[in-house]
């Protein structure tokens, strides 16, 4: 594993924000996007800011690909309003394409060119002088563990190194605005540990980076904020922390003696429900959880085990995806 | 729009190019047709098919048959050069990330059809050296030679940038490269087609009071109110526009017209004779009185056809590389 320090030293010699940029570094307001009379993006608003990592979760069709493809200045909305880096794509495309780098979810490569021809290509049609090429290239390849394939041919790479060629392709031109398509499918885990270190190695160095993904536990350790969506709209926007806090969750316990454990529960007229020999209480915020466990000891219950289960971001889309239901 | 942009693009597509396909197998299969073509020609025209009257002429069949092979050639090429280089590289995946760069619209379009159109060159410069051959066989000039491999070199951009907007404008590379096939058809032989489906309505009846009282009826066709069907087909753009050769006097006071031994000139005679009809062709009572019309040549026409139809196919292709867009292909993602 690689300790994060490293990775955001490496972070350091990615970014360099000259400028400090005002207001966020996605700006989305009320977009709505139609393919033919389906809304694929129906009234979708939030903001990623600069030097945090902003994860937009949903379920598949929630409109998340469609949505970066109007970042990245590909796709024109239909209604509402996008700022990037304070652009907007349909007005100054090339303002946006210069401040931003776009990873897609499903993409191709030149496969029949060698590693650091590919990117050397991509930082010249982004407009880098040839200097600039030739320091970025190698520089990248080391930041994404690539340095050892730079003559291999594209196409010898697996998945998650093409992933990670990917990567680097977004982050050739020093973007101050990352736009990651599931960006963690097909790496192993080694890689999305790569991975989260260098977009939190981004971030730190002042990047607004945008992660789209419907793998929940991935995001919890690599973003500070979240903004969950479905059926092409926003449905919250939280900070990590607060999400914590108000995400409910069922709870296991174990107690020496188990019809104690059950008497409690019954007095305390605690729904509870016992699975192998566990009981399982419903759908709990930590505030309640702690007070729950409290009432428990001070009745001289035997608590020997008291554990959430499921991740915090789980919890949160599935209420949602319950509500919409 | 940066030159060095799109040279960026050309070479990017050079090097894909020459790492995917066999190209020194197929450019070495071309050279060794090319070859042959002409060692078949060379005999057949010392036959009495072949007959030439005189034989320091013999180049100028040889020139205008190996142009003829070359064309017709080059136009079931052309098309494959850049018939998917827009939606294939949608369908790969790599068309997005292009678009998302610096680059653009324009840059991409030029440096994809520059690409594609000078492989067609390189296949077209290969038959030089038999056309070199040809010169040493007499009656050739090099203005000849240079004004006929110019039209073939306009007339293979010409065809890779219609393809290259097809690919532009339909989602399926199978689909752009059939229909591309189907455009260059139309400009070989649905030109004559049209053309000879046309003349007969053009037919006109002419009653003739005739001075000693008769009155019979005759029928004139007009080929000049028709001519210009023919004038986007490329074999008629270049035959037209090669440079006549000049009828020879021989030593006898014998003048040889090798025009007629010659596709080349003939069917540049031919067109020109259809634009404007002369001799025998038009109906005149009174012969003496018809003055002889001035030779108008048709190339033009048809070389403006093509360079028109080149720009419009690349403002197509610009237009449709320009993002972000509204509408998407359908059944495509965008990436």
């Amino acid at each position: 594993m690689e300790p994060a320090g490293q990775a955001s030293s490496g972070g350091a010699a990615t970014m360099e924000v000259t400028s400090t940029p005002t207001g966020p570094g996605v700006d989305v307001s009320d977009v709505w996007r139609f393919f033919g009379s389906f809304p694929a993006l129906g009234g979708m608003s939030f903001t990623a800011p600069y030097g945090q990592v902003t994860a937009l979760v949903g379920p598949n069709g929630a409109g998340k690909t469609t949505l970066l493809l109007i970042l990245a200045s590909l796709l024109k909305p239909h209604r509402g309003r996008v700022l990037v880096a304070g652009c907007d794509p349909t007005v100054d495309p090339q303002g946006v394409r210069a401040a931003t780098g776009w990873m897609p979810d499903a993409f191709g490569v030149y496969d029949q060119l060698t590693v650091r021809e590919y990117l050397r290509f991509f930082g010249q049609a982004y407009k880098l002088d040839r200097a600039s090429v030739a320091a970025r290239v190698p520089e990248l390849l080391e930041l994404v563990h690539l340095a050892e394939y730079a003559d291999q041919p594209v196409h010898v790479l697996s998945r998650g190194q093409k992933q990670r060629l990917a990567l680097t392709r977004a982050l050739v031109h020093r973007p101050r605005v990352l736009l990651l398509d599931e960006p963690a499918s097909g790496l192993d885990p080694r890689s999305r540990v790569e991975l989260r270190d260098i977009l939190r190695g981004l971030a730190a160095q002042g990047a607004a980076v945008l992660v789209s993904s419907h793998i929940l536990t991935e995001l919890e350790e690599i973003a500070d904020r979240v903004v969950l969506v479905a059926g092409g709209r926003t449905v919250g926007e939280y900070a990590m922390a607060d999400l914590r806090a108000q995400a409910r969750r069922p709870y296991r316990i174990r107690a020496l003696d188990p019809e104690a454990l059950g008497r409690a529960l019954r007095d305390k007229g605690i729904t509870h429900s016992t699975v192998n020999g566990s009981v399982e209480l419903a759908e709990l915020t930590e505030e309640q959880a702690a007070r729950t466990l409290a009432d428990l000891v001070a009745a001289g219950v035997g608590v020997v085990a008291f554990e959430p289960l499921g991740s915090d971001l789980e919890s949160v889309y599935l209420a949602m995806t319950e509500e919409r239901r | 729009m940066n030159p060095a942009h799109v040279w960026l693009v050309v070479a990017q597509e050079f090097r894909i190019r020459l790492r995917t396909g066999r190209w020194r197998w197929l450019l070495g299969a071309w050279l060794a047709l090319l070859a042959l073509f002409t060692l078949l020609l060379d005999l057949g025209l010392n036959t009495g098919y072949g007959y030439v009257p005189d034989d320091s002429l013999r180049g100028v069949p040889l020139f205008g048959f190996l142009m003829f092979f070359v064309l017709g050639s080059m136009l079931v090429i052309s098309p494959a050069l850049t018939a998917q280089t827009i939606n294939g590289d949608r369908e790969r995946g790599t068309l997005a990330t292009l678009q998302v760069t610096r680059l653009r619209p324009a840059e991409i379009a030029l440096g994809k059809l520059l690409a594609g159109w000078s492989v067609g060159l390189v296949a077209l410069a290969l038959s030089i050296p038999f056309a070199g051959y040809a010169m040493t066989q007499g009656g050739i000039t090099i203005t000849r030679v240079a004004a006929v491999y110019g039209v073939v070199a306009l007339l293979i951009g010409t065809v890779c940038a219609v393809s290259q907007a097809l690919s532009g404008l339909l989602a399926r590379s199978i689909t752009s490269a059939l229909l591309s096939y189907v455009v260059t058809m139309t400009l070989a032989v649905g030109t004559l087609v049209a053309f000879g489906l046309a003349l007969p309505l053009t037919e006109e009846r002419i009653v003739v009071n005739s001075t000693d009282g008769y009155r019979y009826t005759t029928y004139q066709t007009h080929p000049e109110r028709v001519w210009w069907l023919l004038a986007p087909n490329p074999f008629v753009i270049v035959a037209d526009a090669a440079p006549r050769v000049p009828p020879r006097v021989t030593r006898h006071g014998d003048v040889i017209h090798i025009e007629n031994y010659d596709p080349l000139s003939s069917i540049g005679n031919e067109v020109r004779q259809l634009r404007s009809p002369q001799g025998w062709f038009v109906y005149a009572p009174n012969a003496d009185s018809v003055p002889e019309p001035e030779e108008k040549p048709v190339w033009p026409y048809g070389l403006g056809f093509s360079v028109l139809l080149a720009a419009g196919s690349v403002l197509v292709t610009i237009r449709r590389l320009r993002t972000p867009t509204d509408r998407l292909p359908r059944g495509i993602r965008v990436a």
